[in-house]
């Protein structure tokens, strides 16, 4: 038997298993890096170079097996602890993989490596703000690529949901309950995997069928503009509520037809996941209308579309179907956090601009690919004050919160509050530092625009106001508003909790 | 009839009481003091063994019985001995008792090899339910269907003239009812036409439901009909009691001390208001107005608490109270706190067991003033010697018809209607002639 002193050993203060976390984050690297397939066979199919994509994919690979390999431990620990690194590195290192492209292909616009990977966050995280101006100057296949890193985006939130999130609240419940609100996704079947996969199997069917549509009204000619290329790279970018779009005025070019199709689609993408999956799949469309959260989703879009709808006609910025038409486009686009736009609605006067506004910090379902705050949590906000209030009065009655009839754990409701709060003050912070980077590096961003900003990066959403517009661009804010951003979107991307836990002192050191 | 009891607890001494005189008991219990409790007081043959071992019940005799009722206090022995009684007793009826309405749930849907599954906490609440009902009523319980009720009443100073001090064949009584029986103190009357109804006296009615809030709204003219309740403690009875008036459509409040306990009753009662409070804060009772409520029921599990809750709710205001007495004796404790009804759960629980070991013509029996009078429900022989009879040239025995249910409908008989074979008779009788009543229809 070894002296007891010697058994003691040294103090180990570091509290999360590095190897493990570097060791899946490689292995995650080594397949991210076989999606240049995609962009591949589209440059070689418009015979431009593929050089860059297979540069790319192999120094992702390459490194992602090198990492994998070099960080082999015999006995590593993968836990909760460990969860929140892996996720928070995972978004990081794809935003970096996506912006590799754009740095070897993309031309002056893309050549700043914050560009760049302004670009790359703004793909993986489905957000779809873009500081691309000159979009003819870009190769078919780098804007392809650029859809497509949305898609793969939409992908891995879907995994976030269901198979990583979840778990994560395991050991960490009162960071994590925020992220599953209610009964969704869990329910749909006992093993997480076969869940994933029926998603994503439901995701991609949901693409193809889009791409097929709108390819549809083009080859119909019924929308001149719609090409198969163009086809492709909206479905790409619609399901995952991303919001890139080849087009420099995005929606706009296309037809009245189009714009429905779309605007259909992306009510679907920003509807949970799990809760379509049992509508229509296993035909049981009772549920929708039982759904609360789905229930108040279509209500908002409804009543926003309305008021929208009258303002564009009062103003006579348009009228009939045309107005109708911009409004629940808009609104959807926005709601769904998907960020497409079928006119510049930065121009519109300033009640509608602050409409526009509110509706950023909607964001769409539990479930979905959607960013933002989420519908689930506003409706269970709502509650909760609807209940202090009566409380206030009655401190004895005890009133549990229900969602579809099921009692909400008190844990949840808390996290809920809080993430609402946290959301909010990264908001203001994130807006705080875009105005004064603005106005001290002289770039015309008003008050407003800056607040849109912040917001539109934190919900994955897309357009800002002002010369961040839907037509606008990124491009000529300062570096810092920039990294800002960035920051912005990837923390709004992981549901701010396990990017705020990494800032803690306790969850790196005992 | 050969009765096989598991249980030498309050429910089943009271089983005994009911039945020792005209059945062969046998009772099974763990404790040797409890049964010898009870063969102090009853002729009936005990075995100290536990109710869960086959060898235990094999040895005392189950093979042989008829009847086997196991109403221990834990659900898990009931449902095993129940169980092992299938097994050795393939021929008797089995009952037994239960606390969780999951097990009545499963019993309904034939999941459970029992005769019959009775709930202490349901038949509490249906109990409850049905003083709701008649709020004048000391005591009342529902027949053929619902079409019958018998009610108990207190005639106090409230009570309209109409009825009081007038011969009831000149009294203008609620039609379809009949005055079965007035108790004067110790003295039983079953009255004729011409005795009166006195200040004090206590009389059980039976008649149709109309014609029991009729008597309701005569004994009580202040009174209205209840629909704004709340209910003290949200444990298993409180909760029964909340399912059932809620199902009737009454406004419930409920009030429970424990944190826990009251969380699950807001989960479960979605349009119940639940406050996690003890019910004794008058601060409390006065900003929730519970004063307000035209009833409140003490579901607690301290009857001293129940008693000193329902005090306090009569303060502030609550014009009607019904306690829940664990303990028999609480009975009489709260009856003189001023507690309008008590009810016992154990009582009710044996009242619905005793009425499988009757006569299979026997669709129900109702105990009132504790054992010392019975209301049943008897199914006529075509051979009886009543059968042609007007109930007028009926003999009288200390008994007395007070409806019939033919084909399916209740009639209130008058003085010349004739009594046919297979009528079901309700009929109210001393304890003591019960069974040379069923013996004679």
């Amino acid at each position: 038997m070894t002296h007891a002193a010697a058994r003691i050993g040294r103090r180990r203060r570091i509290a999360i298993d590095l190897w493990a976390v570097f060791n899946l984050v490689g292995s995650l690297g080594k397949y991210l890096g076989l999606a240049v397939i995609f962009p591949i066979a589209v440059a070689l199919w418009y015979s431009e170079p593929f050089w860059p994509y297979l540069l790319s994919g192999a120094v992702t690979s390459g490194l992602g097996v090198v990492l994998e390999r070099a960080t082999a431990r015999p006995d590593t620990r993968l836990g909760v602890r460990e969860g929140f690194l892996v996720v928070a590195l995972t978004w990081l290192l794809a935003a970096a993989f996506a912006s590799m492209p754009y740095l070897l292909a993309g031309g002056a616009q893309l050549s700043s490596p914050i560009d760049a990977y302004f670009e790359g966050m703004s793909g993986f995280t489905t957000t779809g703000a873009s500081v691309v101006t000159d979009f003819d100057d870009l190769d078919q296949s780098l804007l392809m690529w650029r859809q497509f890193t949305q898609w793969l985006g939409g992908m891995g939130i879907i995994v976030l949901a269901i198979a990583v999130l979840p778990r994560l609240r395991v050991g960490g419940r009162q960071m994590m309950e925020s992220e599953l609100p209610g009964p969704e996704i869990g329910a749909l079947s006992e093993r997480i995997r076969s869940t994933a996969r029926r998603l994503w199997v439901l995701y991609a069917v949901l693409t193809i069928l889009q791409a097929v549509v709108l390819a549809g009204l083009g080859w119909a000619g019924v929308d001149e503009a719609m090409t198969p290329f163009k086809a492709i790279a909206h479905a790409l970018a619609t399901m995952p509520t991303g919001g890139f779009s080849t087009e420099p005025r995005s929606i706009e070019g296309f037809s009245a037809e189009t714009q429905w199709v779309i605007a259909v689609f992306m009510l679907i993408a920003g509807a949970n996941f799990a809760l379509l999956y049992k509508a229509f799949v296993r035909r049981r469309l009772r549920l929708l209308p039982r759904d609360e959260e789905f229930r108040l989703y279509v209500a908002l879009v409804l009543g926003a579309s309305v008021a929208i709808t009258v303002m564009l006609w009062g103003y006579g910025i348009s009228e009939g179907e045309a107005a109708v038409r911009a409004a629940v486009f808009q609104t959807l686009s926005i709601v769904t956090t998907t960020g497409f736009a079928t006119t510049d609605f930065a121009v519109w006067p300033a009640v509608m601009l602050l409409a526009i506004f509110a509706l950023m910090f909607v964001g769409g379902s539990a479930g979905s690919t959607g960013g933002g705050i989420k519908v689930v949590r506003h409706l269970l906000l709502g509650k909760i004050l609807r209940r202090e209030i009566d409380q206030t009065l009655s401190p004895e009655v005890v009133m549990p919160i229900r969602l579809n009839n099921a009692p909400v754990d008190e844990r949840t409701l808390r996290a809920i509050a809080f993430f609402i709060l946290l959301y909010v003050g990264m908001w203001a912070v994130g807006a705080s530092v875009i105005a004064i980077d603005s106005a001290v590096s002289n770039v015309g961003l008003g008050t407003l625009d800056a607040l849109a900003v912040s917001a539109t990066a934190l919900g994955n959403i897309g357009p800002a106001f002002g010369l961040a517009g839907p037509m606008g661009s990124f491009a000529e804010l300062g570096d810092v508003s920039k990294i800002t951003m960035i920051g912005l979107m990837w923390a709004g991307r992981l549901e701010i909790l396990p990017v705020v836990v990494l800032l803690t002192r306790h969850y790196w050191r005992l | 009839m050969r009765v096989f009891l598991i249980g030498a607890g309050q429910v089943g001494t009271t089983i005994v009481e009911a039945l020792h005189e005209d059945h062969e008991i046998t009772v099974l219990d763990t404790e040797g003091s409890r049964l010898q409790a009870l063969t102090s007081r009853f002729d009936v043959a005990v075995f100290e063994g536990n109710g869960t071992s086959r060898k235990d019940l094999a040895a005392a005799g189950i093979g042989r019985a008829d009847l086997v009722i196991a109403c221990t206090s834990r659900d898990e022995v009931n449902i095993v001995a129940g169980m092992f009684s299938r097994r050795e007793a393939e021929k008797a009826t089995t009952v037994i008792r239960t606390s969780s309405s999951e097990y009545v749930e499963l019993w309904r849907e034939g999941q459970l090899d029992v005769d019959f599954v009775v709930s202490s906490e349901l038949e509490t609440a249906y109990a409850i339910s049905s003083i709701l009902g008649v709020p004048a009523a000391r005591q009342t319980d529902v027949f053929a269907d619902g079409q019958v009720q018998v009610g108990e009443f207190d005639v106090d100073e409230d009570a309209s003239a109409d009825v009081v001090g007038v011969p009831l064949r000149n009294a203008s009584l609620p039609s379809d009812s009949k005055v079965a029986a007035i108790i004067r103190g110790d003295e039983l009357i079953l009255p004729r036409g011409d005795e009166v109804i006195r200040h004090g006296d206590r009389i059980v009615v039976i008649g149709s439901p109309a014609a029991a809030k009729a008597w309701s709204e005569l004994l009580w003219p202040e009174g209205g009909i209840v629909r704004d309740v709340v209910i003290y403690g949200a444990g298993r009875v409180g909760s029964a009691i909340a399912r059932v008036l809620r199902e009737q459509g009454l406004s419930v409040r409920m009030i429970e001390a424990q944190r826990d306990q009251a969380r699950r009753a807001a989960e479960a009662f979605p349009d119940v208001r639940v406050f996690n409070a003890s019910g004794f804060d008058p601060d409390f009772l006065e900003r929730e107005r519970i004063g307000q409520a035209q009833a409140a029921i003490f579901a607690m599990r301290d009857d001293a608490k129940n008693q000193y809750a329902a005090s306090l709710a009569r303060v502030h205001g609550v014009p009607f109270t019904v306690a829940i007495a664990h303990e028999a004796v609480s009975i009489s404790a709260f009856e003189q706190a001023g507690i309008d009804v008590s009810v016992n759960p154990r009582a009710v629980t044996a009242e619905e067991i005793v009425r499988f070991a009757h006569d299979p013509r026997m669709q129900q029996v109702a105990m009132l003033e504790g054992n010392r009078f019975e209301v049943l429900d008897v199914t006529t022989r075509d051979t009886s010697r009543y059968i042609g009879m007007a109930f007028r040239d009926m003999p009288v025995h200390g008994s007395l018809i007070g409806a019939i249910v033919r084909n399916g409908t209740a009639i209130f008989p008058h003085g010349d209607d004739v009594l046919e074979a297979g009528d079901r008779v309700i009929i109210f009788t001393e304890a003591a002639n019960a069974p040379w009543v069923v013996e004679a229809l």
